[in-house]
């Protein structure tokens, strides 16, 4: 058991003998946290070259015709945008708090362990065998190689039992195969596609459309009401396979279902905008300091990493000007120094 | 402690027993390397047969485009591939060996990237053009990044934890590799000329002067020839080392200064390539075990072959087209790694 969050493995016991004290906190921070993440949104919305009055932009947001050039620029150019980021920010988030519930262990995520990767060699194969690029199609190949990196990494990695450090060392092998598998498919794929093969590298949340937006909201409402569903037996779980198997549960079977689903939600954002890297690494961590929550906090942590990537995705789009670089990259120069941070900061605790 | 340490080191080993059984093997990898050297010439998006290579080396006929297509082109990238390859491999050795770890690969670590990086701020932002400047600016990415790598991973548990140095090292790729593809993003024409390059590459950079760079290159391998003793002394700890009078900081020193420049002019040659310094010594070290002269021997021309059979399949594999050679390491690579994982015993010190 390695966990580098000092307070982790007792937190819990401290979740039963206060529960409603933690329950209030968590609950008040998940609230000023939906709260930020809608000023973000709006922030997001509003600002760009071209400016557009505060009023238009909500109204044009929510799809009220304004009569103005609102309707198109904000309608229908930034609003799928944000809210494509915004929800797959919280896709990506909820399966980082699930992974990071499994493996007991905060550098457990779907992009660390190569399924964001294996889901963008899916989507490319689709786009490849195909020829279809809208994310609906995408979405089955996309959750299949999540899957199949999964499976991997979870055969590869494990001896027996799952030990975090030979889980991540495998899954840092197939982020790389996934990563080269996804280049020779791009390819093999016709027509000049340069800028666009980035995106399915790193990740990009350009050019989204209502379509996006419609598929991103149907997984989230599929997945987090499933996630926060299993955020009480996980939490169990994280006390230990025979407390939990004492207390009725089944720990094998809850794993793998909450594996599944983690899967499942890095697929589905994958197929949306490729693979966005660090948001489900960082979002949970950041939801668990700020809530101080023993365990994981799915809806905190999908609001977070909400937060975060339409953060992300405003630098993109404003920070350099004209130059518009891929969302993935910002979310890299930020999750990578925090992920350095963790590991010089965890000493000798994991091996 | 990694399966490195499970060897017993042979500081006595009796010389001429170890001369006599490794022998064959040498033999063995510089065969491989001259099968891969011909495939490299005869293979590609047109397949030409070995008669027509030898008249285009030894009886140049400039009317024949196949002659042509094997003199401008093959015999380039095969010598690129010949010093990048044997240049990466013996970095990773190096590197393996100082921290002990059988993770430590150029690559991985993130020193490759590190280069990267500061070749592609030497154009984009410097306007750097010639090769030599950007040459001394991998050597001085390698450098720092190396030192970075070193400093994230070798806190604490020291360098010899694989996850510490493994996870250090992707972060770092992952911040360095975002800052190159942003700085190639912002700059269209450095993108178009340089893209092939960043994916590891063996005829990206074919203007490169290759006698200059082997020069460099066969300085590191006498540097590295010069410090095997130490470094194999060094493997018993500090204090033992420094009993049978070694330096333990001087030998550190000069590995440090002999993996940046294998990794700097790799990288400025090929593109940050990963993987080849984490196979080829592994592979290697299942023939020579602890004996450290015959790792670093036999990776060079084993890690020349693996470069250059990796970058054949790449070309055969997407004919007319081709596939950088930095896509192929990295699958097989990557694949060995998750392998890898499975074998890696972890004892806490």
């Amino acid at each position: 058991m390695t966990t580098l969050l000092p307070d982790a493995p007792l937190a819990p016991a401290a979740s039963l003998t206060r529960p409603r004290r933690r329950l209030g906190r968590v609950a008040r921070v998940t609230i000023i946290l939906a709260v930020v993440a809608l000023a973000v949104i709006i922030v997001s919305l509003w600002m760009g070259t071209v400016s557009v009055s505060l009023w238009d932009t909500l109204r044009a947001a929510v799809g009220i015709d304004t009569g103005t050039g609102a309707d198109f620029i904000v309608g229908q150019l930034r609003a799928p945008r944000v809210y494509t980021a915004a929800l797959v920010g919280a896709l990506l988030a909820a399966s980082g708090a699930l992974m990071q519930s499994i493996a007991r262990n905060p550098l457990a995520s779907p992009d660390l362990l190569g399924i964001s990767s294996g889901a963008a060699a899916g989507a490319v194969l689709c786009i490849y065998l195909t020829q279809n690029t809208s994310s609906l199609a995408l979405a089955p190949w996309a959750v299949l190689g999540a899957m199949v990196a999964a499976a991997l990494v979870i055969v590869l990695g494990s001896r027996g039992s799952i030990e975090p450090f030979r889980l991540i060392i495998a899954g840092i092998g197939i982020e790389f195969v996934a990563t080269a598998a996804t280049t020779l498919i791009l390819t093999k794929i016709p027509d000049n596609i340069v800028p666009q093969a980035y995106a399915w590298i790193v990740g990009s949340t350009n050019a989204r459309t209502w379509e996006h937006v419609w598929m991103g909201a149907a997984s989230c409402l599929v997945i987090l009401p499933i996630g926060l569903f299993m955020v009480r037996r996980l939490r169990v779980l994280e006390m230990g396979d025979d407390l939990a198997a004492g207390l009725g549960l089944r720990p094998g079977r809850l794993r793998f279902v909450a594996l599944v689903i983690a899967a499942i939600a890095a697929g589905l954002a994958a197929a949306l905008v490729g693979p966005i890297a660090f948001i489900a690494l960082v979002a949970p961590a950041i939801a668990r300091r700020i809530t101080r929550s023993p365990g994981i906090t799915v809806a905190a942590s999908a609001l977070m990493g909400a937060i975060l990537t339409v953060a992300a995705d405003l630098a993109a789009r404003e920070l350099l000007g004209s130059i518009q670089l891929p969302v993935g990259l910002y979310t890299s120069l930020i999750g990578g120094p925090y992920l350095i941070y963790l590991i010089v900061r965890s000493k000798g605790q994991f091996q | 402690m990694t399966t490195l340490e499970r060897e017993p080191v042979r500081l006595d080993a009796p010389r001429r027993s170890a001369a006599r059984s490794m022998t064959p093997w040498l033999i063995a990898a510089i065969a491989l390397l001259v099968v891969a050297v011909i495939l490299s010439l005869c293979l590609g998006a047109r397949s030409i047969p070995l008669s027509t290579v030898w008249d285009a080396l030894f009886h140049y006929n400039p009317d024949i485009a196949e002659q042509g297509v094997v003199r401008e082109s093959r015999v380039v990238r095969t010598l690129i591939g010949i010093v990048a390859g044997a240049a990466l491999a013996l970095a990773g050795a190096l590197t393996q060996t100082v921290t002990r770890n059988p993770l430590a690969d150029p690559g991985l670590l993130g020193i490759n990237a590190g280069s990267a990086l500061a070749i592609v701020v030497g154009i984009t932002i410097f306007g750097v053009r010639t090769f030599g400047g950007q040459l001394w600016l991998a050597f001085l990415g390698a450098g720092l990044a190396g030192v970075a790598a070193f400093a994230i991973g070798g806190r604490g548990a020291g360098m010899s934890s694989p996850v510490r140095l493994a996870l250090g090292g992707a972060a770092l790729t992952a911040v360095l590799g975002s800052v190159t593809t942003a700085l190639l993003l912002t700059n269209p024409d450095a993108l178009s000329s340089f893209r092939h390059w960043l994916a590891g590459s063996l005829i990206a950079r074919a203007e490169a002067p290759i006698l200059p760079l082997a020069i460099v290159g066969l300085f590191a391998v006498l540097v590295t020839a010069l410090i095997t003793r130490s470094l194999t002394a060094l493997a018993l700890g500090d204090d033992s080392a420094a009993a049978l009078g070694t330096r333990p900081g001087r030998t550190r020193a000069l590995v440090m200064v002999s993996v940046t420049l294998l990794a700097g002019l790799a990288t400025a040659l090929a593109g940050p390539i990963a993987f080849i310094g984490l196979a080829v010594p592994h592979l290697v070290r299942g023939v020579t075990k602890a004996r450290l002269g015959w790792l670093f021997a036999l990776s060079l021309p084993v890690g020349a072959a693996t470069i250059l059979l990796c970058d054949v399949f790449g070309r055969l594999v997407a004919r007319p087209g081709e596939v950088p050679v930095g896509v192929t390491t990295a699958l097989l690579g990557g694949l060995l790694l998750a392998l890898m994982a499975r074998r890696l015993t972890v004892v806490t010190l």
